[in-house]
């Protein structure tokens, strides 16, 4: 069921959205949220103003972006980092290479000599995106190490989570 | 209405033979398919692959930059936000691009029929048979994600499709109602702009599907154009006075086509109005003889058009 977010839910998300720089981005605009009893989650919606209304009330299966799911902390989508990536100026992310980029794309993690560049003050445990060389979002993953030692190894430095090519995988191994 | 089957000629059992076909699918392209011979070689190849940018990510020029940098060979085609791709190093479905969204691969026909919607930013527009939501994201990033588009899907596997296309092309105005199209007049709305792409018997993609030479049935034209005359009766009492209805189906036959449209002209104040591209609508089939007007509806053939096969007609709604 889609409804509004609560006091509570807001705080929560506006403190994510704050940590992603999207903050000013999502003043203003339509968030909903749809309850998920199934998997005892809430998925984040970010819809146009002129459809928010239809959805409160018709109760689609589904209407507008899911941007990020809500547990006990907020979650991001690969749309939610996909748009983070286009409009915030400050974010959590790691650069990699083309050959990262293809691996990532099948869900592999990523080693430490397949990233060119990292954001600033990136920290042990950290959910970071994953960009490609043309700075698009390609995954979320989190990281293995703090900043110093994210380039120094050749290890595994960040675990992806989730990335672009998980849903056409899944499908493909349904058929 | 009973489909209608042609007597065997010589030609009609050569060909047949030729292009493995049943001979009364044969017969009746005969009566109207132009150069029979011609369409029949075209649909043996593959079909000619289109990819439609989606300018909610990306404009036209950058895609280009991109897919050709990795190789791609890309032509303009008549739509400028629609390309037709000469060469693939690897499949169009598995580029970095194709997942971030920046583009959707759908036939140029299809696109042509969202084109004759003619949408406007912040309109309320209904697709009524959305998945896999080719048209409804392309019908939204001519919106610019603004307004109300409503989209209607009942089968899980498909909505399943529909959301991952949605999701993936970064549509922000568009929620999908669990709804069976026939049932749409429950929405208590009126749009804008409606697009009824029937479900069809699926002619227009033999040269995709070979076995639809002969797994298909005339009763299967006789089922599926029961369901499009109650679609798109449906369809036109969910259309705002002086807004625009568009059906359209990928299939060849004027019973799935033309005698649905001039069905609809009988019986509602419609008007049809005129779309750039394709060849002219039917006038006649069989002993069918059609409104003049329906030649102001547009057939798609794949050696003529060089799409797959497709009907469009744009209807003007005034009552």
């Amino acid at each position: 069921m889609y409804r509004r977010p609560t006091r509570q839910e807001l705080t929560i998300l506006n403190r994510a959205f704050n940590k992603w720089g999207v903050f000013d981005f999502f003043k203003n605009k339509s968030i909903l949220i749809k309850e998920i009893k199934t998997r005892n989650t809430r998925e984040i919606y970010f819809l146009s103003n002129e459809i928010e209304k239809i959805a409160l009330s018709e109760q689609p299966s589904y209407a507008g972006l899911m941007i990020g799911e809500l547990k006990k902390n907020f979650s991001l989508s690969m749309q939610g980092a996909d748009l983070i990536s286009k409009v915030s100026k400050q974010f959590p992310y790691i650069i990699v290479n083309e050959t990262a980029e293809k691996s990532t794309l099948y869900g592999k993690n990523v080693y430490s000599r397949s990233i060119i560049s990292t954001s600033s003050a990136i920290n042990e445990n950290e959910v970071v995106i994953i960009l490609n060389q043309k700075r698009e979002a390609i995954a979320i993953g989190k990281t293995r190490f703090g900043e110093s030692l994210l380039l120094q190894n050749d290890k595994i430095a960040v675990t992806t989570m989730i990335d672009a090519g998980l849903y056409l995988r899944s499908e493909g191994n349904k058929r | 209405m009973k489909t209608f089957v042609f007597p065997n000629s010589p030609t009609s059992s050569i060909l047949a033979q030729q292009y493995g076909y049943h001979e009364w699918l044969i017969n009746r392209f005969l009566q109207f398919v132009p150069d029979v011979k011609c369409f029949l070689e075209k649909m043996e190849r593959e079909p000619q692959l289109y990819i439609r940018v989606n300018t909610l990510k990306i404009n036209t020029k950058d895609l280009k930059e991109k897919l050709v940098s990795k190789g791609f060979e890309l032509e303009d085609t008549i739509l400028d936000d629609v390309l037709s791709v000469k060469k693939q190093i690897f499949r169009a479905g598995a580029t970095t691009e194709y997942l971030l969204g920046y583009y959707y691969i759908q036939d140029l026909s299809s696109c042509l029929a969202v084109d004759a919607l003619d949408v406007r930013e912040s309109q309320s527009v209904l697709d009524m048979a959305s998945a896999p939501g080719g048209k409804t994201t392309y019908i939204s990033q001519k919106m610019r994600n603004t307004g109300i588009l409503v989209a209607l899907e009942t089968n899980p596997r498909r909505m399943r499709a529909l959301r991952f296309n949605l999701q993936r092309c970064g549509v922000i105005n568009t929620c999908v109602l669990k709804l069976d199209a026939n049932n749409a007049i429950d929405l208590n709305m009126q749009f804008e702009r409606v697009i009824l792409d029937a479900p069809c018997s699926c002619e227009g993609i033999i040269a995709k599907d070979k076995s639809r030479k002969i797994n298909h049935r005339p009763e299967d034209i006789e089922f599926c154009a029961a369901r499009q005359s109650t679609l798109i009766e449906t369809a036109v009492k969910l259309v705002k006075p002086g807004g625009l209805l568009v059906y359209s189906t990928c299939s060849f036959a004027p019973e799935e086509n033309e005698t649905i449209v001039n069905l609809l002209l009988e019986k509602h104040d419609v008007e049809i109005e005129p779309i750039r591209y394709g060849s002219e609508g039917l006038t006649s089939f069989g002993v069918l003889h059609f409104n003049l007007k329906l030649k102001n509806t547009r057939r798609f053939y794949p050696h003529i058009h060089n799409t797959l096969g497709f009907y469009i007609a744009k209807l003007r709604v005034y009552s």
